[in-house]
C-alpha cells in the first residue's frame, strides 16, 4: 500500500520527494557514522593488529604472521577453541531441551491470554536483573555446602556432597543454560502462538493424536523460532567469559577468557588473533544457522 | 498418552522450569541476611541480620572484609546509563524515521545497525582498546566505554521504533502538512505524542542494558570502575554475602525502574484513550 502511494507521489510532485529523501539522509547519517567509527573501525583494527609483531610488553606495527602461527601450534589455544565449541554445542542443546517444552506449554496449552502473558513475563523478568549477579547466584546453589547438596543430603538421596557441581565444566553449563534459555523460549513461544488453530483442529477431526500433530504441524512451524533462538544463544555463548570466570574456578578457558588474560598481560597481538578467530567462528555459526531456515520467507 | 496427560506433565514442567529460573536468586536473597562478619555465603543461616546491608553502606565497624567500592561506581553507572539512553534513543528514533522512506543502501544500513547488538562485547571492547592505544586517546568510562554502550543499545532503540512506525497511521501527519504546519512542528505536536510509548520502551531498553553492561566496559573504561566492573572484581576472590546484599538491592532497583515504566506507559495509554473518546464525541 505504502509503495503505491510513494510511486504516485513521485509522479505528481517530484520536488518535495527529493527534499524528503534528502531529509532521510540527514536522519540516518549520524547513526551510520557512529556504527562505522565505533563498531566497524575497531573490528578492522583488531584484524590489522593481529598481524603486528608482539614483544614482551609492546606491539610494533611490523607485519608478521607470528601470532597466528603461535595460536595454531599452541595446545593451550587450540584446547580453548575446542572447549568453546564444546560448551557452545552443549549449552545450545541444553537451552533447546529445557526451553522447548516450556514454550510448548505456554504457546499451545495456555489459552487464557492474560495467563499466557503473565507466564512469559515471569520468564523474562530475570533478564532485567543484573547478569553478573545471576551468574554469582549459582555459587551458593552449587557449592559443596550449597543449597542443592544440602537438600539432596536432607532427603537422603546422597550421602556425600557432590563436589563436581561447582568449579567444573558442569557448573558453567548449568549457569549458562539458566541465563540464556530465556532467549530460546521467547522466539519459540512467539512462533507457537502464531500456529493457526484451525489446522490443529482439522488434524484432530481427522483423528491425529497429540504426538502426530506435534511432529507434523507444531514442530515444523516453530523451526524459525528455534533458529532465531539458536542465533541469540550462540552469539552470546560464544562471546562469553564471565560465567566461566565465576563458576569454573579457572578450569574452563573459553576464547573470551583467553582474550581477557592476554589483554591483562598486554599481549595485544595475541588477543587480537583470538578475537579474529572468535569472529570467524561466530560468522560460520550464524551463516550456518541462517541456512537451515530461510528466515525472510518464514517470518 | 492423552493430550490431557501431556498438558498436566507440561504444567508440572513449567513449574520446575520457573523454579530453575528463580531458585538461585531466592537463595541469594535469603543468604544476604546472614549474620556478619563471621557468617559465610552458605547455609545454614547462623542468625538473621541486616549486617551485610549496613556493610554495603559503610555503617559497620571495619572488618577484614573490604567494602565494595560502590559509591562512586554507582554514580558512574547511572551517569553512563543516562548518557547512553539519551543518545541511543535520539539515534534510534531518527534512524527509524529515515527508514519510513525507501532509500538506497537501506538493507546495508539495517544490517550495519543490527550488527551492533550481535557482536560480543569482548570483541568490540578489544577493538576499541586497540584503536585508542593507536590514537593515543585515554580510555574512560565517559568516552570510549560510552560510545560502545551506544553501539550496543542503539540497535535495540532502532528496532523498537521501527516496529512502532510500522503500525503508524501516516494520514494524521499528512493532514497536518496539508494544513500548512511545518514538518518540525508536525513532528513535535503530532508524530511524537503518537510514538511516545515506543520512545519510552527504547529508553528503558537502553538504560537497563547500559546499566548492566560490563564486557564492553571492561577493556574500554580505563581505571575507574562502574558497578558491574566492581562486581566482576569479586569473581576472582572469595565471595562474601555483601555481594549478595548488593545483588538484592540492584534487583529491587531494576524492578522499581520497570514499575516507573509501567506507570508512565499506563498514563500515556489512558491519555490516548481519553483523546479518542473526545474525538468520537
Amino acid at each position: 500500500m505504502s509503495v503505491s502511494a510513494t510511486t504516485s507521489e513521485t509522479e505528481v510532485m517530484t520536488e518535495p520527494v527529493r527534499k524528503s529523501s534528502n531529509k532521510s539522509v540527514w536522519l540516518i547519517t549520524p547513526g551510520v557514522i557512529w556504527m562505522l567509527l565505533f563498531l566497524v573501525a575497531p573490528m578492522l583494527m583488531m584484524v590489522y593488529v593481529s598481524f603486528w609483531t608482539q614483544t614482551t610488553f609492546k606491539i610494533t606495527p611490523d607485519l608478521t604472521t607470528k601470532s597466528w602461527v603461535t595460536f595454531f601450534t599452541s595446545e593451550t589455544y587450540l584446547n580453548s577453541l575446542w572447549t568453546t565449541i564444546r560448551i557452545w554445542l552443549i549449552v545450545l542443546a541444553a537451552t533447546l531441551i529445557v526451553g522447548y517444552p516450556a514454550a510448548l506449554f505456554v504457546g499451545l496449552f495456555v489459552k487464557n491470554k492474560t495467563l499466557q502473558t503473565a507466564l512469559l513475563v515471569l520468564c523474562v523478568i530475570p533478564f532485567w536483573t543484573s547478569f553478573l549477579i545471576r551468574v554469582l547466584a549459582w555459587r551458593p546453589m552449587l557449592g559443596k555446602e550449597g543449597a542443592i547438596n544440602l537438600i539432596l543430603m536432607k532427603l537422603h538421596i546422597i550421602q556425600q556432597p557432590i563436589e563436581v557441581l561447582l568449579f567444573s565444566e558442569l557448573s558453567v553449563v548449568i549457569g549458562m543454560t539458566q541465563i540464556y534459555c530465556v532467549f530460546m523460549v521467547g522466539p519459540i513461544a512467539f512462533m507457537m502462538g502464531r500456529v493457526d488453530q484451525s489446522i490443529i483442529e482439522a488434524a484432530q477431526d481427522l483423528g491425529a493424536g497429540f504426538w502426530r500433530i506435534f511432529r507434523t504441524i507444531n514442530l515444523p512451524l516453530t523451526m524459525p523460532g528455534v533458529v532465531v533462538g539458536a542465533i541469540f544463544v550462540s552469539v552470546m555463548v560464544l562471546g562469553e567469559f564471565a560465567t566461566a570466570a565465576a563458576l569454573s574456578g579457572r578450569k574452563v578457558n573459553l576464547l573470551g577468557n583467553i582474550i581477557v588474560t592476554q589483554v591483562g598481560s598486554l599481549k595485544w597481538a595475541f588477543a587480537a588473533v583470538v578475537g579474529v578467530v572468535l569472529t570467524v567462528l561466530m560468522g560460520i555459526v550464524v551463516a550456518g544457522l541462517l541456512r537451515v531456515v530461510d528466515l525472510k520467507k518464514e517470518l | 498418552m492423552q493430550a490431557g496427560g501431556i498438558k498436566l506433565t507440561l504444567g508440572v514442567y513449567i513449574a520446575l522450569f520457573l523454579t530453575f529460573l528463580y531458585a538461585p536468586l531466592m537463595v541469594l536473597a535469603i543468604l544476604s541476611f546472614q549474620i556478619g562478619p563471621e557468617g559465610g555465603p552458605q547455609f545454614p543461616i547462623i542468625e538473621w541480620s541486616t549486617y551485610w546491608y549496613q556493610h554495603l553502606f559503610g555503617l559497620t565497624p571495619p572488618s577484614r572484609i573490604a567494602p565494595l567500592p560502590i559509591k562512586e561506581a554507582l554514580f558512574r553507572s547511572l551517569a553512563l546509563a543516562i548518557m547512553t539512553m539519551i543518545v541511543s534513543t535520539v539515534l534510534g528514533v531518527s534512524a527509524a524515521q529515515a527508514f519510513r522512506k525507501r532509500f538506497r543502501g537501506q538493507n546495508f544500513v539495517f544490517y550495519l545497525i543490527v550488527l551492533g547488538m550481535m557482536v560480543p562485547g569482548v570483541l568490540v571492547g578489544l577493538g576499541m582498546a586497540l584503536v585508542s592505544n593507536e590514537l593515543g586517546v585515554a580510555r574512560h568510562w565517559w568516552g570510549t566505554a560510552f560510545v560502545l554502550h551506544v553501539v550496543y543499545t542503539f540497535p535495540f532503540a532502532f528496532l523498537v521504533m521501527l516496529a512502532i512506525f510500522n503500525r503508524f497511521d501516516q494520514s494524521v501527519e499528512e493532514a497536518a502538512w496539508s494544513l500548512g504546519v511545518s514538518p518540525a512542528r508536525t513532528f513535535r505536536k503530532v508524530t511524537f505524542p503518537l510514538i511516545f510509548p515506543g520512545v519510552l520502551s527504547a529508553m528503558l531498553f537502553a538504560f537497563t542494558l547500559s546499566y548492566d553492561e560490563f564486557s564492553r566496559t571492561l577493556f574500554a573504561s580505563g581505571r575507574d570502575l562502574t558497578l558491574p566492573l566492581a562486581i566482576y572484581g569479586t569473581f576472582s576472590v572469595e565471595v562474601h554475602p555483601n555481594v549478595f546484599a548488593f545483588g538484592v538491592l540492584t534487583t529491587l532497583f531494576s524492578f522499581a525502574l520497570l514499575s516507573v515504566y509501567a506507570i508512565l506507559m499506563m498514563l500515556s495509554m489512558r491519555r490516548a484513550k481519553r483523546i479518542a473518546i473526545q474525538e468520537e464525541a
